[in-house]
């Protein structure tokens, strides 16, 4: 639909005046530059006009800007006064308490044809500030009866579009030969956050066409940057073709707001935010930019930091149109969303005024979060996976049929908490990132072999070390910048391990903590008592047994299992050692040590190469050179049995018994001299738990395997075919001391029947290791407790 | 209260309360003292949460509580307040103190966390049930 917006009924464009505000940014913009504007305001006229005067010289294509002060925003002249009397500094210039006079000595020799100057304040009732600014000469601002009610102030919308009609039609009367008033919507910001764009666009271009038919001749539509780029991109482009359908013959552009949400500590992520800015105004074909500053997280900015900020903006800015990179494609809704949002708003009524209190009242249009009394509230948006802002909820806004999985979803506290900070997270984090690579390179070239020498020559025998390097405190553990890499890709392995397993039949199924019995096997490691209703119980050191169960529901299962195991305090500097971690543990119903092995071995491949490939930068980050894997990705895992293992470290001066497992030092030792990860086979009877099925061809052997990772970072799992008949059990439960009466749940299960089976448990924190390269598997925990040291 | 036009704070204690099974009026932000006493007054809610992070919540709070403690409905309704209630340093110890004495059943400063909240919030629905 169309509908005449312009109450003078022009169709022909103006072009206007050469001048004016409009007339600069035409023109900025046919010569192919992106016009630049600070958020500047100082209470001081001195101050404010040396502000605009840097902001004229800065090496950019710029406008200037007089920021009012919020004593001013909210009418309360009085007291700017008399803080102005008292010499008190206020946050912002008060263009309606200083004399019209004063503001036309800030302007005189500054403002220029070639540097127009507009004022930003953020009022709902702007009478007397728009009063001041036409006294005083200016005749260009911005704001919106929507956009500075709703977020801001506890005005009835109602109110807020009379004060808005007036002041239109103040601004307008301004216009004449080589004067064309201007006037910004705000409503591409609507809270600063968390509004999906569809909305934003909306309610600027709703507003741009309630400026149009109140006069103005010439507007610009503002998108604030929210959460991505390519949606943002999208948005911009659909608050564009909106605009061309419904300004005909209206001078109009669009202006883009640097991040409006919580914004990034860092430097480095303050200029980021900024930079990624300048790029979607470039990309999207905007016509001006407002920045924001280093200091925006924390303080008003000096003009010094504006002008940084103006120059940065502007010079990428330029290399962004240089690279003539094509523009995104991306539509994933925005335009259908916005355009019957604006189309639902103009059916309303003739009047967009009375259109929009109207779509408010009947929740067309409803902000997310917004509590003013006349927004409904009953819609909800969040942050996708890929930091897209999407509806949770629509409420009665009518886009149900356009809105993909309209089904609502619960936002809870926590999610809203994290959304809020979402960006400010992104760009810190990258901002950490990089300035902790050269140190961190430093840190790094100290290799897990030369960890492992050092503790072999010097083994600690005092009891409880704690290595260099342990975290003092879990903030310090949880914000470092290794760690949060470390865990995002331990994320996207385990997200590869369920993706694998579930593929191939697997189904996850959870494990149990605390059990009457726990296996016995776990080398060295003591076990955890808890008292059970009573009952002495034992937490899992490893699940074993329940998985065995567990094929009674499935033939092939998984856990992602948590296990403690007190481990002897000497292994607290191994690097290789946690008193509670986890493993990837999956059983397989009638599986032999075979199968399990092209199982594990696939497994292991799969969860390597999507790391590799899909996190290329984080493993850079970390220093850990990804030919590391070529073997592990190309070709199958080698095979040496106990026996020839044992061999193999006498041969290099290891005294490592035939009759035993193979100690973690020889596992280094062996792990350093692979290139390429290393299964070990059919270790002898005694060495392992009754679980651990005995060779029926070779007697004293059993069917089992370890998976040593190359580089010196040791054993990454164990596996086994097990017993499952009821005889075998019991016998080799006495053979190893075990008490079968314990175990009482478990044999009778397996005297009624249960699967033979394969299995293996895999270590996460050890695989994590080594995929990144840690020099120890504590980095790879969040709350890693190492055995014998206090830890939360 | 009337000075303070921050949000994000309320629509946060908001899903807070609601995750604990609790009923929320949100009045929002710039809220006149009036509107928030009226509002109290027919019918009493169970909680008033009064949320401030622009550093006028001492003296906006002192104001506020005995106006509200003033109506003999609200005489012994739960009313807490917490936020950002000075301007930081040592101060905002003494403010609690005094918020106390004035009439306040709970002050949560800002660098107490959102748990203390969350099981006062929680002891009162253990009362009530």
């Amino acid at each position: 639909m169309t509908i005449d917006i312009s109450s003078a009924g022009r169709i022909v464009p103006i072009e206007p005046a050469p001048g004016s505000f409009g007339g600069f940014v035409a023109r900025a913009r046919r010569s192919g530059g992106l016009v630049v504007q600070p958020r500047m305001g100082m209470s001081s006229p001195r101050t404010m006009r040396e502000g605009l005067a840097a902001t004229r010289d800065a090496s950019a294509t710029t406008v200037g800007t007089i920021t009012l002060d919020s004593y001013t925003r909210v009418g309360g002249h009085s007291a700017a006064r008399q803080a102005l009397a008292d010499g008190v500094d206020l946050n912002g210039y008060p263009i309606v308490a200083h004399d019209r006079d004063v503001t036309r000595g800030v302007l005189r020799g500054v403002r220029a044809a070639n540097f127009p100057v507009q004022v930003r304040h953020g009022s709902a009732a702007p009478q007397d500030i728009f009063a001041a600014l036409v006294a005083a000469g200016l005749d260009a601002t911005e704001g919106g009866p929507v956009s500075y009610c709703l977020p801001y102030s506890r005005t009835p919308i109602r109110e807020s579009v009379d004060n808005w009609v007036q002041c239109c039609e103040m601004l307008a009367e301004r216009a004449g030969p080589g004067v064309e008033p201007h006037l910004e919507t705000f409503g591409g910001c609507m809270l600063g956050q968390l509004c999906p764009p569809s909305l934003l666009v909306a309610i600027s271009a709703l507003e741009a066409m309630f400026f149009v038919q109140h006069g103005l001749r010439s507007v610009s539509l503002s998108y604030a940057q929210q959460t991505n780029p390519a949606q943002d991109e999208e948005a911009v482009r659909a608050l564009r073709r909106i605009a061309a359908h419904f300004l005909p013959g209206i001078d109009w552009h669009v202006v883009i707001y640097t991040y409006m949400g919580v914004y990034p500590r860092t430097p480095g992520g303050a200029r980021g935010l900024l930079e990624a800015a300048a790029r979607l105004a470039v990309r999207s074909g905007s016509e001006r930019l407002i920045v924001k500053t280093e200091a925006e997280a924390h303080r008003i900015p000096t003009i010094a930091e504006n002008v940084m900020a103006l120059e940065a903006a502007a010079a990428v800015a330029v290399a962004e149109r240089d690279r003539l990179q094509p523009a995104g494609l991306d539509d994933t809704g925005v335009y259908a969303e916005a355009r019957a949002l604006v189309d639902a708003v103009l059916s309303l009524d003739p009047d967009i005024g009375r259109g929009l209190t109207l779509a408010f009242e009947r929740g067309y249009l409803d902000v997310p979060y917004c509590l003013h009394p006349d927004n409904l509230g009953r819609t909800r948006s969040s942050i996708d996976s890929d930091g897209r802002l999407r509806w949770a909820s629509i409420g009665s806004m009518p886009i149900g049929h356009l809105v993909a999985a309209a089904k609502p979803r619960t936002v809870t506290s926590s999610d809203l908490l994290r959304a809020l900070s979402y960006v400010e997270r992104e760009f810190d984090d990258a901002a950490l990132n990089h300035s902790n690579r050269r140190h961190l390179a430093d840190s790094l070239s100290h290799r897990p072999d030369d960890t492992a020498e050092t503790t072999m020559t010097e083994p600690n025998t005092t009891g409880a070390g704690v290595p260099d390097g342990f975290p003092a405190s879990p903030r310090e553990h949880l914000s470092s910048p290794v760690t949060r890499t470390v865990l995002r890709i331990q994320h996207r392995m385990l997200t590869a391990a369920r993706e694998h397993l579930s593929a191939q039949g697997f189904v996850e199924m959870l494990p149990p903590m605390i059990g009457p019995v726990t296996d016995p096997g776990a080398r060295g490691a003591k076990q955890i008592d808890i008292d059970y209703y009573g009952h002495r119980y034992k937490l899992m050191t490893s699940a074993i047994l329940y998985k065995q169960a567990s094929l009674l529901a499935f033939d092939k299962i998984f856990y992602v299992a948590p296990n403690v195991r007190l481990e002897p305090l000497e292994t607290s500097t191994t690097g290789r050692h946690l008193a509670e971690f986890h493993q990837i543990d999956v059983e397989v119903a009638g599986a032999s040590r075979d199968d399990i092995l092209h199982i594990l071995e696939d497994l292991v491949r799969g969860i390597v190469r999507r790391v590799v490939e899909e996190m290329p930068d984080e493993l850079e980050f970390l220093g850990r050179d990804t030919s590391a894997f070529t073997e592990l990705l190309s070709r199958p895992f080698e095979r040496r049995t106990h026996a020839a293992a044992v061999r193999d470290l006498h041969d290099i001066g290891h005294d490592q018994s035939p009759e035993a497992e193979i100690d973690w030092q020889a596992e280094v030792k062996l792990s350093r001299k692979v290139s390429h990860p290393l299964f070990v086979t059919d270790y002898p009877k005694g060495s392992r738990g009754f679980y651990d099925r005995e060779s029926r061809t070779s007697p004293g052997q059993l069917c089992n395997f370890d998976l040593i990772a190359p580089e010196g970072y040791g054993e990454l799992c164990s596996g086994s075919e097990r017993e499952h008949e009821y005889g075998r059990i019991v016998s080799r439960m006495r053979e190893t001391g075990e008490n079968p009466a314990k175990y009482g749940w478990y044999l009778q299960l397996v005297r009624e029947g249960i699967p033979s089976s394969a299995g293996f448990g895999l270590g996460l924190e050890r695989l994590t290791r080594y995929v990144t390269g840690l020099d120890a598997v504590w980095q790879a925990n969040a709350y890693p407790k190492l055995p014998g040291v206090k830890s939360p | 209260m009337e000075s303070d036009s921050h949000t994000w704070n309320l629509v946060f204690l908001q899903l807070v309360l609601e995750e604990l099974g609790h009923r929320v009026t949100n009045l929002g932000a710039c809220v006149p003292d009036q509107v928030l006493v009226d509002r109290c007054r027919l019918p009493p809610p169970d909680l008033i949460v009064i949320s401030s992070v622009n550093g006028h919540g001492y003296n906006d709070g002192m104001r506020l509580i005995r106006m509200l403690r003033s109506q003999s409905e609200l005489a012994v309704t739960p009313i807490v307040i917490g936020g950002k209630l000075g301007i930081g340093g040592a101060d905002d110890l003494r403010y609690s103190g005094a918020l106390l004495a004035a009439g306040f059943d709970a002050v949560f400063q800002d660098t107490a966390g959102i748990e203390s909240f969350r099981s006062y919030a929680r002891s009162l629905s253990g009362q009530a049930s």
